[in-house]
């Protein structure tokens, strides 16, 4: 092997990376965030049951599940401006990662209520508890405690996908290594950098969900 | 693996030297090419729209077509020769081919190794957008979206000169890049005359060119020393830009009149 390592380009340009890096910290935070907003009252209609309802849900699902999250970015950030809809490249990708991670959570979050027993909710009704009281403290909340794991595992899948935003033109952590690379030719060095950034990341948000977690679901042992 | 590398550059030394045993760079004039009744042109297949393979597997293209009628104004066979970017010059040096037309751009390195015509063919850089925008140089593009490909020619040179309040959005492609533009995601953006007479055959009207960021001649090549040969082709070039036979070639491969200053010949 006679590759001559030279990592100075990415020295050079590391406040471009951590740069990148931030916008790819806030898209994750704001889907993921935007995400949950949508899966929760997404999964709560389709387990409902209120035919319409469930059956809007069930197409935005299958939409979202089986079509590419490239096509998907593409055709909100080419495509919606014709509809008169026009996002910037940060903002539509935003927009594409919160749409996309809020379908499998809503799936997710669904199981999580069809697990919960009935008797639970009949428990509730008897001991006076209000519609919403139930669904708060009888459903939702051991629902999320039963698929946190099941949950953060796809939103820091959500964070890894969100490389792919620089397609259009969006300035995430891959942008700033494509921009470098192709300035510099600099290739394993760049993309060995991004590679260990986006594992940090990973591991970042790893450690954060556990200690959100550990906080939020603590009970019934305490609380 | 040592050996293996050894048996390369024994091999790679082989070849130069067959190349000069073949001959020294010798002149070329058009006397011997008639007499001998075969031109050989050398010629890229992986530019498109100026060289490419047909269905068949046979060169094709804007420079086929030049080769094609320069062979046929010759009254000679024309032989295509399929070179690459790296290889083209040492063909014509170790004369593999007695003429390049292809797209070799006109730099000065290169004009030490071979002579050139005038230019038969030309890439133009421009800043490109919206018909209303008013933009007529760098400071105009003050707080817009310009739309480029990644690291290409129109990337580097708008990064150098424009504002700094100038949005430049990097695309993995050309192709992507005027998407952006058409889907109006962009005013503007950075393309080549290649590109945008693409533009204005599927969007007449409304766009136009703001300004030049850079051009690039392209000329036909021969040996050194072949004077003769180079007032052939000369005559020729400037026959064909008269009678507008080469600008019909450029308008069916390109898509858009040849550039005015290849025509002028600047």
């Amino acid at each position: 092997m006679n590759y001559q390592f030279n990592f100075a380009p990415v020295i050079n340009n590391f406040d471009q990376l951590i740069y990148g890096a931030l916008i790819t910290i806030q898209l994750s935070v704001g889907a993921i965030l935007i995400g949950t907003l949508i899966a929760i009252p997404c999964a709560a209609a389709k387990t409902a049951g209120i035919k319409p309802l469930a059956w809007l849900v069930n197409v935005y699902i299958e939409v979202i599940r089986n079509t590419p999250f490239l096509v998907q970015i593409f055709f909100i950030y080419f495509s919606l401006p014709a509809l008169g809809i026009r996002f910037d490249p940060n903002t539509a990708a935003l927009v594409a990662l919160s749409v996309n991670v809020g379908a499998y959570a809503t799936e997710i979050v669904r199981a999580g209520i069809e697990s919960i027993n009935r008797g639970q909710v009949e428990a509730g009704k008897a001991l006076g508890l209000k519609g919403h009281q139930i669904f708060r403290y009888i459903i939702l909340k051991p629902a999320l405690r039963t698929i946190y794991p099941a949950l953060t595992s796809q939103f820091i899948y959500l964070m890894l996908t969100s490389s792919v935003v620089s397609a259009i033109s969006a300035t995430d952590l891959a942008a700033a290594g494509n921009n470098i690379q192709s300035a510099t030719f600099a290739a394993f060095e760049v993309y060995l950098v991004i590679t260990a950034m986006y594992f940090v990341l990973s591991l970042g948000f790893s450690g954060l969900f556990s200690f959100i977690g550990r906080t939020a679901f603590r009970y019934p042992l305490a609380r | 693996m040592k050996t293996c590398k050894t048996v390369l550059a024994l091999a790679g030394a082989a070849a130069l030297a067959v190349g000069f045993v073949a001959g020294p760079v010798a002149a070329q004039t058009p006397d011997e090419i008639q007499s001998r009744g075969t031109v050989n042109i050398g010629l890229l297949v992986d530019f498109p729209p100026f060289g490419i393979l047909d269905e068949a597997g046979n060169p094709d293209g804007y420079d086929a077509d030049v080769a094609r009628l320069l062979a046929d104004d010759m009254g000679v066979e024309l032989n295509l020769v399929p070179v690459t970017g790296p290889n083209r010059i040492p063909y014509l040096v170790s004369n593999q081919v007695d003429i390049l037309v292809a797209s070799l751009g006109i730099t000065p390195e290169r004009a030490e190794q071979v002579d050139f015509s005038e230019p038969y063919a030309g890439i133009e850089i421009f800043v490109f957008g919206d018909a209303g925008l008013d933009v007529s140089g760098p400071e105009g593009l003050s707080g817009q979206n310009i739309a480029v490909a990644r690291a290409s020619t129109q990337d580097t040179a708008i990064t150098e000169i424009a504002p700094a309040d100038a949005n430049i959005q990097r695309f993995d492609d050309d192709a992507t890049a005027v998407q952006a533009l058409l889907s109006g995601q962009t005013p503007l953006m950075g393309g080549s005359n290649v590109v945008i007479s693409q533009i204005e055959a599927m969007a007449p009207d409304r766009f136009d060119t703001k300004f030049s960021l850079r051009q690039q001649s392209q000329a036909i090549a021969v040996r050194p020393g072949s004077d003769e040969l180079l007032d052939y082709i000369n005559d020729f070039l400037t026959r064909v830009k008269a009678d507008g036979s080469i600008n019909a070639l450029h308008e069916e491969w390109v898509g858009g009149p040849l550039p005015e200053f290849v025509v002028s010949g600047d």
